[in-house]
């Protein structure tokens, strides 16, 4: 288990002087690589979270070089200052627009020039390559098409945003934290509930709770902390057998009120490379109704109304 | 074992069978090598020791976590402060605030009330809670917190902190509460400030930048 050298504290003053440039190697390689914390950025502010003195590691210089025009501290921004396909701050993004992208709903923040946003929609779409492109009927709903010229910028939540370039690869991510895309990328759903793959060459921005670990199969995640994985095969649920012992002994003693959680987990194996979070408080996935309401279509009648009662009182017991 | 802070919401715990550790429960985000898991009763030998806590809402469900690997904890996106003790004096703070912490460290609820009805009358205005917990021994600590945790140090002086940023204290140090109540806050015009804790003494408080609690 590595990971990528320069993460998360620590970087040193970025070439060029822009200390939010993503360096973006080709995505693929091992580490270190793509989609890695750019130098300088994500820094915390001096003592922040860090240990008090005497208790630590001398902490290496905060910052980076003096911050440019763009910087979160900065002067005013303008079109002509706001960068390119590149960092504002550690939250929010600019993408440089000309032609289309597919954003997620609610993702755009604010935007300069000529930019139109149209519903991605199954079959009425204005152009035919949308369907071909975005070949995820249950996420139709939550994403639109930037078209035109401009420079829209985008965030989600305050969460930390990074861009990653694929190179002829894949990469299955949340698809709650997928917050745009190029439509060179191909959108797919995954086999896995709640998370989307993105297949071909082309650049995309996703949203993360702190900055994002990489690792390496093998490899066991909680599904909350789970943010994506490239290139490694789909993974399969490992239930942690001492945990259901445990628990099942501790409920029998009466001493124990609810399962965590923690005895299931995401088991990868396999080459390729684990994208991780800080587990985030849940966000409502508009997403996951449609996907188990489609579901539904496996049951028999009988087994449906039972479904249905069941839900109900579940509803009621919450109320 | 010190735990190693990936980035400011994750740290790494490396478990072995000499030294396991103890987590709260649902922060596992991975783990590589082979681990197990073991649900445990939070509190040790306080003050009633498991009815103590389980009357004092200071019992926050942990986890052991055993055998050779490498695990990565993390709680709801909330920042994360390592603390290393010496062993000198306990570290006191809410036990929900306790992400993960070596099992050879013992910790047990401290009942506020004993430094007077005036404290425990403190505690329970400021949702502080009668009871904090302390972690004694010699070992590491993960504090949660909101927004990032930084030290104050405090060599004989006294610091004033917002009860709701207030994370947990080092040291031998004094807790009081200051009401300063007066008709504006009784009519909901305050400051919003009138409840502060004076912390006094040697050592280091540890405050959030942020005033929500959790």
């Amino acid at each position: 288990m590595t990971y990528p050298p320069g993460n998360p504290y620590g970087g040193q003053p970025g070439p060029g002087g822009n200390p939010y440039g993503q360096p973006q190697p080709g995505y693929g390689q091992p580490p270190p690589g793509y989609g890695q914390p750019p130098p300088g950025y994500g820094q915390p502010p001096p003592g922040y979270g860090q240990p008090p003195p005497g208790h630590g590691q001398p902490q290496p210089g905060y910052g980076g070089p003096p911050q440019p025009a763009a910087g979160p501290t900065g002067t005013t921004l303008n079109p002509q200052t706001l960068p390119d396909d590149d960092n504002v701050n550690p939250y929010v993004f600019c993408v440089s627009l000309s032609g289309d992208w597919f954003m997620s709903k609610g993702a755009m923040l604010a935007y300069y020039g000529n930019v139109r946003f149209e519903a991605v929609t199954e079959y009425s779409s204005v152009q035919g390559w949308v369907a071909a492109r975005f070949s995820s009927p249950v996420y139709v709903q939550d994403w639109v098409v930037a078209t035109g010229h401009g420079k829209v910028l985008i965030g989600d939540r305050g969460f930390d945003l990074n861009a990653y370039d694929l190179d002829d690869g894949n990469l299955t991510i949340k698809a709650n934290n997928l917050c745009a895309f190029s439509p060179q990328l191909e959108l797919k759903q995954s086999i896995v509930p709640g998370f989307v793959t993105l297949i071909g060459t082309g650049k995309f921005i996703a949203s993360s709770n702190g900055p994002v670990i990489f690792v390496e199969p093998p490899f066991r995640a909680d599904p909350e902390a789970l943010l994506g994985w490239a290139d490694c095969p789909s993974p399969s649920v490992h239930h942690d057998a001492q945990w259901m012992t445990q628990n099942i002994r501790a409920m029998v003693s009466g001493a124990l009120g609810r399962a965590s959680g923690e005895e299931r987990q995401y088991d990868f194996t396999g080459t390729g490379t684990i994208l991780l979070q800080s587990s985030e408080v849940a966000r409502e996935d508009p997403a996951v109704l449609r996907l188990v309401e489609s579901q539904t279509q496996l049951l028999t009648p009988s087994q449906a109304g039972s479904l249905g009662q069941r839900l109900v009182a579940r509803a009621q017991q919450q109320h | 074992m010190p735990f190693e802070e990936v980035n400011s919401k994750v740290v790494r715990a490396r478990v072995s069978p000499a030294s396991p550790v103890l987590a709260r429960r649902g922060a596992m985000l991975g783990y590589s090598g082979q681990v197990t898991f073991r649900p445990v009763h939070g509190q040790g030998r306080g003050i009633g020791g498991i009815a103590g806590a389980a009357l004092s809402g200071e019992s926050n469900p942990m986890m052991a976590t055993e055998g050779q690997g490498e695990v990565l904890y993390g709680y709801k996106g909330l920042h994360v402060t390592v603390l290393e003790l010496d062993g000198a004096a306990p570290l006191v703070c809410e036990a929900d605030r306790l992400l993960v912490h070596d099992a050879g460290l013992q910790t047990s609820v401290q009942f506020l009330g004993s430094g007077g009805i005036k404290q425990a009358i403190g505690g329970a205005m400021t949702g502080q809670g009668l009871f904090t917990t302390n972690v004694h021994g010699r070992g590491s600590v993960a504090l949660l917190s909101h927004g990032g945790a930084f030290p104050l140090q405090l060599n004989g002086t006294q610091v004033g902190v917002d009860p709701q940023a207030y994370v947990g204290h080092v040291g031998q140090l004094t807790v009081d509460l200051a009401a300063r109540v007066g008709f504006r806050d009784v009519v909901g015009r305050g400051s919003g400030e009138a409840f502060q804790l004076r912390i006094g003494g040697y050592g280091t408080v540890y405050v959030q930048a942020s005033e929500q609690k959790f």
